[in-house]
């Protein structure tokens, strides 16, 4: 594929996203999958991470030590955003698939909203004052 | 016998959709421990020898190993579900394929080693 054929699909499919009409679940779903992709590839960093535990005791509580950092605790926050929406709208969809959410599946999701929005600020508590 | 047009079409994908479902309501469980362990008890979660404590545990290990294990997979058959999505030529479908799969088992061997080193 060419350059110019390559910027006509992103553009017409960006063209396509934008003009969709979203409904309540389809900013679910555009979360659902963005918060998706992060933490797969955050999971890997995360084993990367923690082969640091085979370099001894020194060089993983330095490691540990670099994580208290601000920078790192704003990561750790704005992760466990990423992960209680994926966690919590996970659940919607399994009660959806297994359940009978689909006949309520806008009143969980309205539930997923206020119960992440509280339970980020629960973590924001627990990371940057506890 | 017939041939198929694209490779893979007979896969409807159900058992995917049905172990992501199951994978993901485990994963859900076992998070809420890690959460209360790694952030209500920071010191618990991550001096050294709090952790190499629990890496002894087997206990700790198989909870370790269940993690690592569903949560590449799930992972990974969530990003291939995103390719799923779009309209792939079958040579390109099987390439990705088989990245995501070298990816999981790279990234699954390192976590393993990691765990079982102990």
């Amino acid at each position: 594929m060419s350059n110019l054929t390559v910027t006509t699909f992103f553009s017409r499919w960006l063209e396509v996203l934008f003009n969709y009409r979203k409904h309540t679940g389809s900013w679910a779903w555009i979360l659902h999958r963005i918060t998706g992709l992060g933490l797969t590839l955050y999971i890997m960093v995360h084993i990367i991470a923690l082969t640091g535990l085979l370099k001894g005791e020194a060089a993983f509580n330095e490691e540990m030590a670099m994580f208290k950092s601000p920078v790192f605790l704003f990561g750790e926050w704005l992760l466990g955003a990423l992960v209680m929406f994926h966690s919590l709208n996970g659940v919607r969809i399994a009660l959806v698939d297994f359940g009978n959410g689909a006949r309520y599946h806008k009143q969980i999701l309205a539930f997923v909203y206020v119960l992440g929005v509280l339970m980020v600020a629960g973590m924001a508590y627990l990371i940057f004052l506890h | 016998m017939r041939t198929y047009k694209f490779f893979g079409s007979r896969n409807s994908g159900a058992k995917n959709w049905y172990m992501q479902r199951i994978s993901g309501i485990i994963l859900v469980i076992v998070l809420i421990g890690h959460y209360v362990l790694m952030h209500a008890t920071p010191d618990a979660g991550h001096t050294y020898k709090a952790v190499l404590e629990r890496m002894h545990s087997p206990f700790w290990k198989g909870i370790d190993l269940t993690f690592v294990t569903l949560g590449l997979w799930h992972g990974l058959n969530g990003t291939w579900n995103v390719f799923r999505d779009y309209t792939l030529k079958p040579w390109l479908s099987n390439l990705i394929q088989i990245l995501l799969i070298l990816l999981g088992l790279t990234f699954w061997f390192i976590g393993l080693n990691t765990i079982l080193s102990f």
